[in-house]
């Protein structure tokens, strides 16, 4: 084999040995391993005192422990990279490292010693140089420029920054705060004047005074703690001294090794001795550590708050959710309920203001009071404003009792019971105005239920009737008038017939309304329904007729018919009315016979004869005949008369009037004219000749003898006559004058004759 | 949050800034004595976790705590449950509103070499605080030896004066604690036994009238909430507590650490379950009631029923 081979062949089996002897020694601890020590105090020092230590740790476990003094982004390096096995360091620098790589944890925790006291727990110290009188409290060292070994040192940062914090000095905030690295530059920088205050650990003061003597002088303790039997001073609460720690990939038979080999230190150990240990103790609770980092928000718990709320919204995710539910719709219920309401306020004010706006009075309301009223309820009781109404109740408009005899309270009362139980009541009511003055109205009272009350509101409206009442108090009245009269009234329809009669009209004619109704009424025999016509067309109509009563007797009626328009100008009745005239028409007739009769001989009276003298004059001229006319005197009537009285001197006139009555002819008239006189009128004579035949009759019959009061009397006559027409014209007064003449000249010729009237005689 | 009881508490929140208002001037007097479960107070009142409405009022001893709220002078203390047990049979009324802390080990019984088993104590001289915690322990003894106290002859001498007692030869055994019983052990006591072989037993206990429960409701939470916080400092940052606690008693920090092993320092759950109804104090409560009775130590039965309420005890700590 060529030198070449084999050595190519003996680096090959070294290569393989090399690689399998690391595998083959798995059953076997590993050649050495590396001890990280962090460089608190600089590395010659560090080297000088831990050494020995690591020295020791070699032989007792028979591991060769290497020591590396490192700084701490050093360490971290180192540990990151596997390039450390074992690592001691603050604790916390040591919890940083932990968040950031999962580690077997602590092995052991170390226990310091000075002077033989032992102690297993470390802390702060705040010191600034002795001659700082401005600085003694913590409270001073509020705003102070600080220098510290950095942020991850327990002793040198942290904890006398929790001290400064529960006074409420906040050193993160403060940027007079220098990072130094280690703790022997923090003195030196306080020393010199750099900084005001210094924190370093506990025990390096009490290493470098042991250097330095002086020191002690120069230097003054903020926060002193007074803590028996802790070999250093101190400014701050103590935490668990440093870890020990391993990695995970440190075989576990070279951790046990280790680990008993620390254990086993003693403090009178050489190694002890240079590194100020007391020995290992069993690894510690670092809970305080690191509810000192979580407090001061440093690594690793400065990311912490970040987390915090979302880890909450997450934790408590069903109460969020619910909660945000029930947010969300108490939200839109409050929107929904806002709208209703509004809804509500609407409708409410469009109801007010239709009822303000009603033409028709209407008015609300509540309990007993008024609380809203129109304008036109204002105005129908005559106010002014609706003050005037509102607050108080209707009993205010009102009398004590109403036209239909109930109280106006207890009408009330009722009412409103009635219609608190959902009824509308309806009724007349009479309410007094502002002037005092009445007024009727139809009421109407209807429940309203509102939101918000209990019972019901009344909503009242108003409709004014006075007119209509008025109406029906005329209606009554007329009925009345149309029941009680006296005269009878009739109401036809548009053609007359019938369709109501009053009581008067049964007693009049006898006839019922029922037998009456469905034909006509009375009427004048002639004319009949011309009446209708006449009453249509002029309005009324009136007059007199005869009629029969129903058993027949004869009744005179005088009517007054009249016609009835309806709106549109259109007949639609005839009202009749009409009296009983009978009685009346008889007492003219007698007052007429007695004014133109003489009472005693039933002969017509002066007053006739002069009518029948007229009438004759005018037919006789008319007609062109002749006619006397006679005046005729008893004679001796007087001596009759005083004889036998004035019955006798009566039964005389009578006797003669009758006789010389009957010689006339029909067409004749006697009358008595007064006294013993009598006149005559013969119509139609022929000539004188003819009538003196007729009064030589005349003279006869009154010369027979007549018996009177029990004895036969005799008398005679003296008449005189003129004629009609005579050649010059002649009124009646003058015709009789000429008769009377006449009769003058018969009476002066020896009475018992007749003598015709002659110019000679006037 | 229910929305209820966010009202309740919103309700509560205001209603307590009245009430606040009420017990403003009279903070909580509490009464405590050295005594390592006790440390959480003192602890509290040196960081400042105690409001203004608790004041501690330190004594020497338990006896000085229980003379104070007996005279009405002390609204709360800090004492073992024999003493409060006491106290309620001498009709004042107290309500447990948290556990301290519960021995394991601390009391301890120390005998002349000879007596190596307990039904040996049988005719002994005991020396023993009846008026203290100790007393429980030997009753609790004598019954798990079958012994009753007639059996034995008991020497009522405080703790401190047992050493005397014993050098004397007065006393073949003394019911003590520390640090009487390390001395004891330096003049040849061994120990036979102590309160870690009956564990959950002695309770060291705050306690609160119930006057003042009444009037200050508000200032016995913050009572509370300060222990609780006093006692997270000593167990989590007990690197700073010993040495705090060493300080004040005057004694090295070693000999807080053995304190602090022979003592059990229950957190809040385990507070919970202690006090609950049916929980472990108040069984004990009763079986102590009833050894007192039977001893002659108290005249009558203590109300039991109402003795521990869970009502103070905080939701957390933050």
């Amino acid at each position: 084999m060529s030198r070449g081979s084999l050595k190519l062949f003996l680096v090959l089996v070294m290569a393989v040995l090399a690689w399998a002897v690391p595998v083959a020694q798995a059953n076997e601890p590993p050649g050495s391993v590396t001890l990280a020590v962090l460089s608190y105090r600089p590395e010659p020092v560090m080297q000088q005192r831990y050494a020995p230590l690591a020295h020791y740790l070699s032989e007792r476990s028979g591991i060769q422990v290497k020591l590396a003094v490192l700084d701490q982004e050093a360490m971290t390096q180192a540990v990151a990279t596997n390039q450390a096995d074992f690592f001691l360091t603050n604790p916390s620098h040591f919890l940083v490292i932990r968040s950031e790589r999962s580690l077997t944890g602590v092995l052991a925790t170390l226990l310091r010693d000075w002077n033989g006291q032992g102690t297993g727990s470390i802390g702060g110290v705040i010191f600034t140089r002795a001659s700082r009188d401005d600085i003694s409290t913590l409270e001073d060292v509020e705003g102070a420029s600080i220098a510290t070994p950095g942020i991850h040192f327990m002793g040198g940062y942290q904890a006398p920054a929790l001290e400064l914090r529960s006074v409420d000095v906040d050193v993160r905030r403060n940027r007079n705060v220098i990072y130094l690295g280690n703790h022997d530059r923090v003195i030196r920088a306080v020393l010199a004047g750099d900084t005001d205050v210094g924190f370093v650990r506990t025990g390096i003061l009490e290493e470098r005074i042991e250097e330095n003597p002086e020191l002690a002088d120069g230097l003054k303790i903020i926060n002193k703690q007074n803590l028996r039997g802790y070999p250093f001073q101190v400014s701050t609460r103590l935490y668990p001294e440093w870890p020990l720690v391993s990695l995970p990939h440190v075989d576990s038979r070279v951790i046990r090794r280790i680990a008993s080999a620390l254990f086993a230190l003693e403090p009178d150990h050489p190694a002890a001795k240079a590194a100020g240990l007391a020995g290992f103790s069993p690894p510690a609770d670092y809970q305080s550590v690191e509810d000192l980092a979580r407090t001061l928000r440093l690594a690793p718990y400065d990311q912490a708050p970040r987390v915090t709320w979302v880890d909450i919204l997450h934790q408590y995710r069903g109460w969020v959710i619910t909660v945000a539910v029930l947010f969300v719709s108490l939200v839109f219920t409050s929107l929904w309920l806002g709208r209703k309401r509004r809804q509500l306020a609407f409708e409410e004010r469009r109801q007010r203001e239709l009822i303000a706006g009603w033409p028709q009075p209407m008015l609300m309301m509540r309990g007993n009071e008024l609380v809203d009223c129109n304008r036109a309820s204002v105005d129908l009781l005559r106010y002014t404003s609706e003050a005037s109404l509102l607050g108080k109740g209707l009993m205010a408009f009102s009398q004590d009792s109403q036209p239909d005899g109930q109280t106006s309270s207890q009408k009330l009362d009722s009412l409103l019971r009635r219609v608190q139980l959902g009824d509308t009541a309806s009724t007349e009511w009479v309410f007094v105005r502002s002037d005092g003055s009445d007024v009727w109205v139809e009421m109407t009272l209807a429940p309203v239920y509102e939101h918000g009350f209990e019972t019901p509101s009344v909503l009242c409206s108003w409709y004014d009737i006075t007119l209509r009442k008025e109406a029906e108090e005329r209606m009554r009245l007329a009925v009345q008038v149309f029941d009680n009269a006296r005269e009878a009234i009739f109401i036809t329809d548009a053609h007359g017939v019938v369709i109501d009669t009053n009581d008067a009209y049964r007693q009049i004619t006898g006839r019922d309304g029922k037998e009456v109704i469905g034909n006509l009424p009375p009427m004048p025999v002639d004319e009949g329904s011309a009446i209708l016509v006449a009453a249509r067309k002029h309005g009324v109509w009136s007059g007199e007729f005869r009629s029969r009563s129903r058993d027949g007797s004869r009744l005179v009626l005088n009517l007054t018919l009249s016609s009835v328009f309806d709106d549109k100008q259109h007949l639609s009745h005839f009202v009749g009315v009409f009296s009983d005239i009978t009685r009346l028409k008889e007492s003219e007739k007698k007052l007429r016979t007695m004014a133109h009769y003489d009472a005693l001989t039933g002969l017509p009276n002066r007053v006739l004869f002069a009518e029948r003298l007229h009438q004759s004059m005018a037919q006789a001229r008319r007609q062109k005949y002749q006619l006397g006319v006679i005046y005729i005197d008893l004679d001796e009537f007087k001596p009759v008369n005083d004889a036998f009285g004035h019955d006798a001197g009566d039964e005389l006139l009578i006797e003669m009037g009758r006789r010389m009555r009957a010689v006339l002819r029909e067409e004749d008239t006697l009358a008595r004219l007064g006294g013993d006189e009598f006149a005559a009128i013969a119509v139609n004579v022929d000539g004188g000749m003819a009538l003196e035949a007729l009064l030589d009759r005349l003279l006869e019959t009154v010369v027979e003898p007549a018996w009177v009061a029990d004895h036969s009397v005799e008398v005679s006559v003296s008449v005189g006559y003129t004629l009609y027409p005579q050649p010059e014209e002649l009124d009646a007064d003058q015709l009789l004058r000429q008769a009377d003449q006449a009769m003058y000249q018969a009476k002066r010729q020896g009475r018992n004759r007749y003598c015709r009237f002659s110019e000679s005689m006037s | 949050m229910h929305r209820r009881h966010f009202l309740q508490l919103s309700l509560a929140a205001a209603a307590s800034a009245g009430l606040a208002g009420c017990s403003r001037n009279e903070p909580l007097r509490t009464g405590v004595h050295p005594w390592i479960g006790y440390e959480t107070l003192y602890l509290a009142e040196e960081f400042g976790w105690l409001p203004p409405t608790v004041r501690l009022s330190k004594g020497q001893t338990s006896r000085d705590s229980m003379h104070g709220i007996l005279a009405g002078e002390l609204d709360a203390a800090a004492l073992t449950l024999d003493e409060v047990l006491r106290i309620q049979a001498g009709d004042v009324p107290v309500k447990v509103v948290a556990v301290a802390d519960v021995s394991v080990g601390a009391d301890m019984v120390m005998v002349r070499p000879e007596i190596d088993r307990l039904e040996a104590l049988a005719g002994q001289s005991i020396g023993v605080d009846l008026a203290g915690v100790s007393g429980i322990m030997l009753f609790a003894v004598l019954e798990r030896a079958g012994l009753r106290s007639d059996q034995v002859s008991i020497v009522n001498i405080p703790v401190n004066q047992h050493l005397e007692a014993w050098n004397e030869g007065a006393i073949d055994v003394s019911v003590c604690y520390q640090p009487t019983a390390s001395r004891l052990g330096n003049a040849g006591a061994v120990r036979l036994f102590d309160s870690s072989q009956m564990p959950d037993t002695i309770f060291d206990v705050l306690v609160v009238t119930e006057k003042a429960e009444r009037k200050q409701p508000s200032a016995v939470e913050d009572l509370v909430r300060g222990h609780f916080l006093g006692l997270r400092h000593l167990v989590r940052n007990m690197h700073d507590a010993v040495y705090r606690i060493a300080t004040r008693q005057q004694i090295t920090p070693e000999t807080v650490r053995e304190a602090m092993a022979t003592v059990m320092l229950p957190e809040l759950t385990a507070n919970r379950r202690y006090l609950s109804p049916g929980g472990r104090v108040e069984i004990v409560a009763h079986r102590l009631g009833n050894i007192l009775v039977r001893e002659g130590l108290i005249e009558q039965s203590p109300d039991i029923a109402n003795l521990c309420t869970r009502d103070y005890l905080p939701g957390s700590l933050s």
